[in-house]
C-alpha cells in the first residue's frame, strides 16, 4: 500500500513506469504544497491550478529527480517556479487577496484555529512585494535553510536575507495595526 | 591542368550550368584564381547532381578567398562541405530546405551521425529542423560529447520544447561550461531543468557529484 | 503568526483525482535509462574544455593585444542567437557586438554577405564597443569580425563552428523562423 512506501521508493517506482504510484506522492505532499501556494498566490483556485501543474511537471520529469529521498525539496523548487509563472501571468497587477471561505470554515472547526486571524495574516501577506513574500514563506513556513533557498530561487543569500527581514518588518507593522483594531 | 585550359574548362562548365547556379559561381570571379574557380565550379556542378545547393559551397569558397587561403585549401574545404551536404540531403530527404541542409551538414561534421538526422526527420516530418540541428552542432563544438548532445536534443524535443527554448538551453549549457562544469553532465542536468520548468540559473545546475564505483 | 501559516491547507474535494487524471493523460516520463545515459560520463571522461574556455576568456581579457573581446553585461545583445527570436517566420534583426577599443575598423563578414571584408562595417560606440544590426532570413550562418581589415576574430559570446577550414575559427548564428512544433513520438 502506497501509504507505507517512502518518497524514494515511490519516485523510483514512478520512474520505472508505475504511474499510479505517483498518487502516493501527491497525497503525501499536497497539503503542505498547497499551504505555500495559497499563501503565495492569495487565491485558492490559482493555487490549486499551480499545484496541479507542478505535480504534472514533476511526473513528466521524474527521471531528473536525482535524489529520490528528497522529493519534497525537489518538488518545492518546481512549485516555487510555477507560482512565479502564474503570478506573472495574472492580469491584475498588485498582489491579490481573495477570502478563502473553505479554509475559514475548516479553521473555525479546529480548536486552535482562528479564522479571522488567519484572514488578516493572508491579507497582510498579499500586500508584500512578491519576492519578499516568497522568501518569507520559504524561510518561516517551509523552514528552509538559506543555501537551499538560494538554489530554489536563483537569488543570492544576502539578497534573500534582506527580503526576509523586510518582509518580517512589514508584516509586524501591518499586523500590529490590525491587533490594535481587534483588541482596542 | 594549366591556367589557360582551366579557364576554358571553367567557361564550358559555367555555360552548361543553369543560370541561377552560374550566377552563384560568378560571385567568385575576381576573388579566386582561374584554377580554383574551375575546381569549385566542377564541384558545384557535381554536387548539384546529389541535390546539394550551390550557395553554401560558394560561401565556403568566398570565406577562403577572404581569408587569403590557397586554392588547394579552398577546393578541399568545398569538397568536404559538399560531402557533408550530400549526406544531409540523403538523411533529411528531398524536401529539406537549404538552411536545414546547412545545419544538417554542421551536425554531421560535429559527429552526430546520419541516423540522428534521419530520426529527427521521421519524427518531425513537417517541421523545420534548422534549430535542433544547429543546437546539436553548437553543443558538440563546446565540448558536449556527440551522443550526449543528440540524446539531449531528442529528449527535449520529445517534451515539446520549442526552438527559442532550445536556443536558450544551449546558451545555458555554454554558460555553465564556461563556469567550469563538465560538459556532458551539465547538458543532462539542464535538460532536466527545462522539462520540469525550474528556473535555469548560471552555475546553478552543476549536477551533484556521483558516488564513485568501487 | 508563522505557526498559523504552518498549518497545512486542505485541498478541495477531488483535487487528487484531478491531478491523477492529468498525470495519466501526460506523455510518459522519459525512461530512467535515458536519464542514466544522459548523466553517465562517457569514455572521454571530464572534458577539459570547460576549464580551457574559462581560462581562454581570462587570457583574452589580460592579453593586451590589438583587441580584447569581453562578454558584455547585456547578454541578450551580445549573443546574436538570443536576439534572433522568430517573428512570424520572416527572420529577425540580429545585433552583433564586439569590444575592441584599440581597433581602427571592425567589419562583419560571413555567409550572409559573401565574406566580404568591407561590405558591413560596424559602428563604433563608447569605450570601444562596436555594433551592427543585420536583418537575416531564417537559417544558420557562419561569420567572424574583421579587425583593421585583415585580422579575423571569432565572436566570444557566440557558439563556434565545428572545426575550422582555414585556420581561423568562425562563429555561428542561427535564426529560427519555423512554426511551433508538436511534442515528438517514440524515443
Amino acid at each position: 500500500m502506497s501509504g507505507d512506501a517512502s518518497d524514494g521508493e515511490l519516485v523510483r517506482r514512478v520512474a520505472a513506469g508505475d504511474t499510479e504510484a505517483f498518487s502516493g506522492l501527491v497525497a503525501r505532499h499536497r497539503a503542505r504544497a498547497l499551504r505555500y501556494a495559497v499563501a503565495m498566490l492569495g487565491d485558492r483556485a490559482d493555487a490549486e491550478e499551480a499545484l496541479q501543474d507542478a505535480f504534472v511537471r514533476a511526473y513528466r520529469g521524474i527521471g531528473s529527480c536525482r535524489e529520490p529521498d528528497r522529493f519534497g525539496a525537489w518538488f518545492l523548487r518546481i512549485l516555487v517556479n510555477r507560482c512565479r509563472t502564474r503570478a506573472a501571468a495574472r492580469r491584475r497587477g498588485a498582489a491579490l487577496f481573495v477570502r478563502d471561505d473553505l479554509a475559514v470554515e475548516r479553521a473555525a472547526a479546529r480548536p486552535d484555529g482562528d479564522p479571522e486571524w488567519r484572514e488578516e495574516i493572508q491579507r497582510a501577506l498579499a500586500r508584500l512585494d512578491a519576492l519578499q513574500r516568497e522568501a518569507f514563506l520559504l524561510k518561516h513556513v517551509e523552514e528552509r535553510e538559506y543555501e537551499e533557498m538560494a538554489r530554489l530561487t536563483g537569488a543570492r543569500i544576502p539578497a534573500l536575507k534582506m527580503r526576509v527581514k523586510r518582509a518580517c518588518d512589514r508584516l509586524r507593522e501591518m499586523l500590529r495595526e490590525v491587533d490594535h483594531d481587534r483588541t482596542g | 591542368m594549366n591556367g589557360r585550359i582551366a579557364a576554358v574548362a571553367a567557361a564550358a562548365v559555367l555555360l552548361a550550368l543553369p543560370p541561377a547556379l552560374a550566377a552563384q559561381v560568378d560571385r567568385l570571379a575576381g576573388r579566386v584564381d582561374e584554377r580554383t574557380l574551375a575546381a569549385v565550379t566542377a564541384l558545384v556542378d557535381s554536387a548539384r547532381a546529389s541535390g546539394v545547393p550551390a550557395t553554401p559551397l560558394v560561401n565556403k569558397a568566398l570565406e577562403g578567398a577572404s581569408k587569403g587561403a590557397s586554392g588547394e585549401r579552398i577546393a578541399a574545404a568545398v569538397r568536404a562541405l559538399a560531402g557533408d551536404l550530400a549526406g544531409a540531403r540523403v538523411a533529411l530527404g528531398p524536401g529539406a530546405s537549404e538552411p536545414e541542409l546547412v545545419a544538417g551538414a554542421a551536425a554531421l561534421r560535429a559527429g552526430a551521425g546520419p541516423a540522428y538526422l534521419a530520426r529527427l526527420r521521421s519524427t518531425y516530418p513537417r517541421e523545420s529542423l534548422v534549430v535542433p540541428l544547429a543546437v546539436t552542432a553548437d553543443l558538440v563544438a563546446r565540448g558536449v560529447p556527440a551522443d550526449t548532445a543528440t540524446r539531449t536534443v531528442l529528449a527535449l524535443m520529445h517534451e515539446g520544447v520549442q526552438d527559442a527554448d532550445l536556443v536558450a538551453f544551449r546558451q545555458s549549457v555554454e554558460r555553465d561550461i564556461a563556469l567550469g562544469a563538465p560538459a556532458g553532465g551539465t547538458a543532462a542536468a539542464l535538460a532536466g531543468a527545462v522539462i520540469t520548468g525550474e528556473p535555469v540559473m548560471p552555475g546553478n545546475n552543476i549536477p551533484p557529484p556521483r558516488p564513485r564505483k568501487p | 503568526m508563522s505557526a498559523e501559516l504552518r498549518l497545512p491547507v486542505e485541498a478541495s474535494a477531488g483535487f487528487e483525482a484531478r491531478v491523477m487524471a492529468a498525470v495519466r493523460r501526460a506523455p510518459a516520463p522519459l525512461p530512467e535509462r535515458v536519464w542514466a545515459w544522459l548523466g553517465e560520463p562517457r569514455a572521454l571522461a571530464v572534458s577539459p574544455l570547460g576549464g580551457l574556455a574559462a581560462a581562454a576568456v581570462l587570457a583574452l581579457l589580460f592579453a593586451g593585444g590589438t583587441w580584447a573581446a569581453l562578454r558584455t553585461a547585456r547578454a541578450p545583445v551580445a549573443a546574436p542567437a538570443a536576439a534572433a527570436q522568430p517573428a512570424g517566420g520572416a527572420g529577425s534583426v540580429v545585433t552583433f557586438v564586439l569590444v575592441a577599443p584599440r581597433a581602427r575598423t571592425v567589419a562583419l563578414a560571413g555567409d550572409f554577405d559573401g565574406w566580404d571584408r568591407t561590405r558591413l562595417p560596424m559602428r563604433r560606440g563608447a569605450s570601444g564597443l562596436w555594433t551592427l544590426d543585420v536583418p537575416l532570413a531564417p537559417g544558420r550562418y557562419q561569420y567572424a569580425f574583421v579587425v583593421d581589415g585583415r585580422q579575423f576574430v571569432a565572436d566570444p559570446s557566440a557558439p563556434r563552428a565545428v572545426g575550422d577550414d582555414f585556420g581561423e575559427p568562425n562563429s555561428v548564428v542561427t535564426v529560427s523562423g519555423g512554426a511551433p512544433r508538436g511534442a515528438g513520438g517514440a524515443l
